[in-house]
């Protein structure tokens, strides 16, 4: 039983609500705490034992102890990664709008921005059903204000965009709650209500609850990411967002969508995932070939970068919905979500510094902006790579084994979606072309980034340098972890008894957890 | 062995630190100095590269296969991917042609490129380009082959569109990325395929278990390999690419696009060969396209214009021999193919270069006449690369040729066809070659040969694009405003003098009944081949073949002789004669045209049909339109009563919650 995590999962609020009172620097309070949550999600990460597959710095208290719900709260090889990303993700964007000067950002923008950062770390944290669905529910609030309070666009615009995310997002969020709700009753009929997941998972449900309750989840899943075809409130937010909130709304949270599959769906409906896998496959194959259409006809930078993150999310699903013997689709998944969080963060930013450049955000008005730029061009250069998956990056090694372990599943699919590869290089392509290269834009005035921009830009660049040379990190942490996630979905599809009896299995991982915890206080370290 | 594996990480290392010198160092490198250092790092991997062939020479036969490992890369489930490098006969030999050549190339650009505002990028990217390279070759498993492989694909990119604010490069830039990755998938495809037999993606532990994949596996992955080496390589229908990528700077032409990169596809099929030793059909397949390209690309050089171009074409060709080679079992006599190639191929460029500086960049052979006078040292190096090309004797491209052709020939059966193509278009490459020089350099000269002789080089008023004629000028992102050519700048001069003595005395390594040296360096690479062991061909064919390779070619050069020198009126008569298979030459076969129908098309089409169509009527419409419509109804009711839509929100929710509830107790 540790703190630690609740101390990383509060510390962004907490300057966020300290932010409300520092005035003019309420934009370095909430930028502290959330560099200070991303050095301890960092130290988690270097402390993190690998080898171990079951949840580590483990809080659980009761919290209503009547309806069974805990705040439990841990790290494993499925959401380490993600959550390093977050806070990565959010300090980032924090100190990009702490360093706008020509943009008014009142404290109330950074309260939000904390708030959203801990509400997404409560999802990835979360180890009870009905505490991910808050969060996960939680999370789209503060994004809501900001984008209504300071979006870049008239506010009608802005109104009307917020209403269709509404819409969306609320159709998922009570369909989820609603299949939480039943998961926890139907679950256990004769004992005491629980709806801490590792309880969850020893129970096989019957097979027709598990499918309706599926469902409500894969909906408000596939709406968050969101996939082909409802994908519909997409343009309108990504247009109407400010740009440091896109941003780190396109990196992460989209991820979290991805993971509440592997973390809830998958352990808990195998029988439900195992029969929808074929639709799965086929509305991630859509979402590849449909949002890469659209990122090369579009001239709108900022719905580029959304359509891509579309087709992304797709080969995402594809991984997730693998179901592959060694789970290598699910572990290319976990990375994959990683790598595009890492590519989307620096893409939006660049997409502001070319807006400034040009004056405009469409390609149209762009042209030449590499002309005195080179610092620039070589940045843009560097992401835009890695977004096409070219081999040499991380990208690439996520999208191997996703293809891998489709391909051994299901080879046509796979096949079909290495169309979504050669796509990826036309559409990235185009935009960089369009915007640093060919002749200079009449509006255009080229000029190179400030140092400013550097403190935001090369770390993240960095970052995907990093696990360009190395993804075997993110990778080696999960492989424990992820592939067990899917295996009982595995199991039923090639119609194997789940092997083991899934109680004894949960006991054990209980009594492991213990026992991890215990090695981890004998020793005296402290993450 | 630990000295091989430092001198192969050295060789792999200095050009990245180049690359990375050039790029981060650009304002403080002044004048020549990213040339300087770009080409020293180049000339020390090339030592470090020759330090490795003869350490690895010490080994004993058998143990010279080192494998030098750096770091797990994605080591889970069943993957072994790790950073690793494979050292044998055959990667320690083309890594030593390589850095070679490319530094040489190097040293002409220090030269060639002196006025370019983009200098110190054009070095970075060059340096990036022949790490790129030596990655792929010298990659252990096929996860660095694929790096190599597309990193080099993304170097020709940058280097195709060098001059970025060029419409016509960017355009050529885009299209050779695309259709690389598109050879990338072929390569990953091909992979998987084999990594699904053999449960590893190291390459000897999968050579190993070559023949425990499924005959149907083996095949679709061997084929697949070929799509990437076809791209790679450009091999029908991949091709179109090579020809638009003569917008880059000149010396790229002839480092990416005759030494180097096009060779990678050559070099994979050598490199896999107990695999396609596997599967008859996909090397068969190898074998009668790099026989098809051959032809088809010599009878395109044969009428096109464009000074570089037509040297493409001729470089598409002589690959379509290797590749005819190598997938037919030849390996040795395909890689000595490519060795010589690179010399006489990376001469002619940089001779090319030399004339097209003489024109102020136009390359339009119609324009050029008598450059022999005013350029007798270019003149020099274009002839004896073109008659290494052409295949006289007893120039390197002749006896390298007739060993490729003697060895297919060796297999019998249909490869008796291939070969004889092989010498058809042995007379048409002849032909091409003097089409060339005799238009080029002889006859009355040119005002800008002219202007060259009475000893000032030819400089236009306006620089102009080349292929489209709009104005331009001479700052970052367009050629620099100096032009230079080799009678006047050392390194040039330099350089080209390596190349055109190895243009001349390359072949010696491998003379038949005097030396094999090659053959006898490979054997512990290509040990265990079926047909490295039985492949000989009998004095007879080797001997005939030779004669008949150096009469084709002999008459060929007095066929253009007869045609461009004596009675330049046959050439017209010619095309009249021949209209629609000039028609057919010209437009490259329609190569381009079948490519946009089939592919590019489409996928507008299908780009236009969601944008337009799918997104506003369905998406929106759809799934848009009817929820928000009956929001709005209920949210209008609501604010009848004074309410917002946060509170529909929360009616919403409620209502909807209490049906939940009241659903499960039912249930229940």
């Amino acid at each position: 039983m540790t703190i630690h995590l609740s101390i990383v999962l509060w510390l962004p609020a907490v300057a966020g609500v300290l932010a409300l009172a520092a005035r003019r620097f309420a934009g370095w309070v909430t930028l502290a705490g959330s560099l200070l949550a991303f050095a301890y999600s960092v130290v988690l990460l270097i402390d993190f034992n690998a080898s171990s597959g079951s949840l580590q710095y483990v809080t659980d208290e009761a919290w209503i102890e009547q309806l069974g719900i805990h705040y439990k709260l841990g790290v494993d090889g499925l959401n380490l990664a993600l959550i390093v990303l977050t806070t990565f993700g959010f300090t980032a964007c924090t100190l990009w709008a702490a360093l706008e000067r020509d943009v008014a950002r009142t404290p109330q923008f950074f309260f939000w921005m904390g708030l959203a950062h801990s509400a997404v770390l409560g999802a990835l944290f979360a180890q009870d059903l009905i505490l991910f669905v808050l969060f996960f529910d939680l999370m789209l609030v503060p994004f809501f204000f900001l984008t209504l309070i300071w979006g870049p666009t008239p506010r009608p615009d802005r109104v009307r965009a917020i209403l269709k995310l509404f819409i969306y997002t609320l159709v998922g969020s009570l369909l989820m709650l609603a299949g939480a709700i039943a998961t926890g009753v139907l679950s256990l009929p004769n004992e005491a209500t629980t709806f801490v997941l590792s309880d969850l998972e020893r129970i096989a449900m019957d097979e027709g609850s598990q499918r309706w309750i599926f469902l409500c989840f894969a909906a408000a899943f596939l709406v968050k990411m969101p996939a082909f075809p409802v994908h519909g409130w997409m343009p309108d937010g990504y247009r109407n967002m400010p740009l440091p909130v896109l941003a780190v709304f396109s990196a992460v949270l989209s991820k979290v969508a991805a993971y509440g599959f592997l973390r809830v769906v998958m352990p808990l409906f195998p029988d439900a995932a195992a029969e929808f896998q074929m639709l799965a496959l086929l509305i991630a194959l859509a979402s590849i070939l449909y949002g890469s259409a659209m990122a090369f006809t579009t001239t709108e930078t900022r719905l580029i970068l959304g359509y891509s993150s579309v087709a992304q999310l797709g080969f995402i699903t594809l991984g997730v919905f693998a179901l592959d013997d060694a789970g290598d689709g699910a572990q290319g998944a976990i990375l994959q979500s990683v790598n595009h969080g890492l590519v989307v963060l620096p893409a939006f930013f660049i997409v502001g510094l070319l807006a400034a450049r040009a004056g405009s955000e469409d390609l149209r008005d762009m042209g030449g902006v590499a002309f005195r730029a080179p610092v620039l061009a070589g940045l843009f250069l560097i992401v835009a790579l890695a977004t096409l998956a070219m081999p040499g990056s991380a990208n690439f090694v996520g999208e191997f084994m996703i293809l891998f372990g489709v391909f051994d599943v299901k080879i046509v699919i796979a096949i079909v979606a290495f169309t979504g590869v050669v796509l990826a290089s036309v559409y990235m392509l185009r935009m960089f072309i369009r915007s640093m290269h060919d002749r200079v834009g009449p509006s255009v005035d080229s000029r190179d980034i400030r140092v400013r921009d550097g403190l935001v830009l090369v770390p993240l660049v960095a970052a995907i340098l990093f696990l360009a040379l190395y993804p075997q990190l993110p990778l080696e942490k999960g492989e424990q972890t992820i592939p067990s996630r899917v295996q009982s979905a595995r199991q039923v599809l090639a119609g194997e008894e789940i092997a083991v009896d899934p109680r004894e299995a949960a006991a054990e991982a209980a009594e492991a957890e213990e026992e991890a915890e215990r090695a981890r206080e004998g020793e005296g370290r402290e993450p | 062995m630990t000295s091989v594996k430092t001198f192969a990480w050295l060789t792999l290392l200095f050009p990245l630190a180049g690359c990375i010198v050039n790029a981060l160092g650009y304002r403080v490198l002044r004048g020549k100095a990213p040339g300087y250092v770009g080409t020293a790092v180049l000339f020390a991997s090339f030592v470090s590269a020759v330090l490795m062939l003869f350490a690895l020479q010490d080994l004993a036969a058998e143990e010279r296969h080192v494998r030098a490992v750096a770091w797990d890369y994605m080591a889970v489930g069943g993957f072994d991917g790790q950073l690793a490098l494979l050292i044998d006969p055959l990667s320690a030999f083309m890594t030593v042609t390589i850095t070679g050549v490319s530094s040489l190339i190097h040293l002409y650009s220090v030269a060639y490129m002196g006025g370019d505002r983009g200098y110190a990028r054009f070095f970075s990217y060059l340096n990036f380009f022949v790490f790129s390279m030596l990655l792929l070759i010298l990659a252990g498993n096929f996860i660095f082959l694929i790096v190599g492989w597309a990193f080099v694909g993304a170097a020709s990119y940058l280097l195709i569109s060098f001059w970025f604010r060029r419409t016509t490069a960017t355009a050529a830039g885009i299209k050779a990325f695309v259709i690389n990755v598109l050879g990338d998938v072929g390569l990953v495809l091909g992979t998987f395929f084999i990594f699904r037999g053999t449960g590893t993606l190291d390459y000897l532990g999968a050579f190993e278990k070559a023949g425990e994949i499924s005959g149907g596996d083996v095949t679709a992955g061997c084929i697949l390999l070929l799509v990437g080496a076809f791209a790679k390589s450009a091999q029908i229908p991949l091709h179109t690419w090579l020809a638009d990528a003569m917008e880059g700077p000149t010396p790229v032409s002839a480092l990416i696009h005759a030494a180097t990169m096009v060779t990678a596809g050559v070099y994979l099929i050598a490199r896999m060969w107990p695999l396609f030793e596997e599967s008859e059909s996909a090397a068969a397949v190898g074998a009668i396209i790099g026989c098809l390209t051959l032809f088809v690309s010599a009878t395109i050089g044969l009428v096109v214009t464009d000074l570089k171009r037509i040297i493409a074409y001729s470089t598409m060709s002589q690959i379509g021999y290797m590749v005819m080679a190598v997938s037919s079992g030849a390996y040795v006599a395909g890689i000595f193919h490519f060795y010589t190639h690179a010399f006489f191929k990376a001469l002619l460029f940089m001779a090319a270069g030399s004339v097209i500086a003489a024109m102020a960049g136009v390359q339009d052979i119609d324009r050029m006449r008598g450059f022999r006078g005013a350029m007798p040292f270019t003149f020099g190096c274009f002839v004896i690369g073109g008659l290494s090309l052409a295949g006289v004797p007893p120039f390197a491209g002749f006896v390298s040729k007739d060993e490729v052709l003697a060895y297919v020939a060796d297999r019998g059966d249909w490869h008796v066809a291939l070969v004889v193509v092989g010498y058809i278009t042995a007379f048409i490459t002849a032909l091409y070659t003097f089409r060339l020089i005799f238009r080029v350099f002889f006859g009355e000269p040119s005002p800008e040969a002219r202007e060259l002789e009475e000893g000032h080089l030819h400089h236009a008023d306006v620089p102009r694009n080349p292929m489209t004629g709009e104005e331009e000028d001479t700052d970052v992102g367009f050629p620099g405003p100096e032009h230079h050519i080799a009678e006047r700048e050392g390194p040039m001069k330099g350089a080209m003098g390596v190349l055109a003595f190895f243009a001349v005395f390359a072949g010696f390594l491998q003379i038949p009944n005097v030396t094999d040296a090659l053959d006898t360096f490979m054997e512990p690479t290509f040990e265990g081949s079926r047909f490295h062991e039985e492949l000989h061909p009998s004095d007879a064919l080797t001997f005939g073949g030779l004669a008949i390779g150096a009469a084709f070619s002999l008459a060929g050069i007095a066929v253009a002789y007869l045609i461009w020198m004596r009675r330049p009126e046959i050439a017209a008569q010619v095309r009249e004669r021949f209209r629609p298979l000039h028609t057919l030459f010209v437009n490259k076969w329609y190569a381009d045209e079948a490519l946009d129908r089939l592919f590019v098309r489409p996928a507008a089409w299908f780009g236009r049909f969601a944008q337009q169509t799918f997104e506003r009527v369905v998406v929106n419409g759809l799934f848009v339109g009817g929820p928000v419509g009956l929001v709005r109804a209920g949210s209008a009711a609501v604010r009848s009563r004074q309410s917002g839509f946060l509170r529909a929100y929360a009616a919403l929710m409620v209502v909807g919650l209490t049906g939940v509830v009241l659903w499960l107790l039912i249930r229940a």
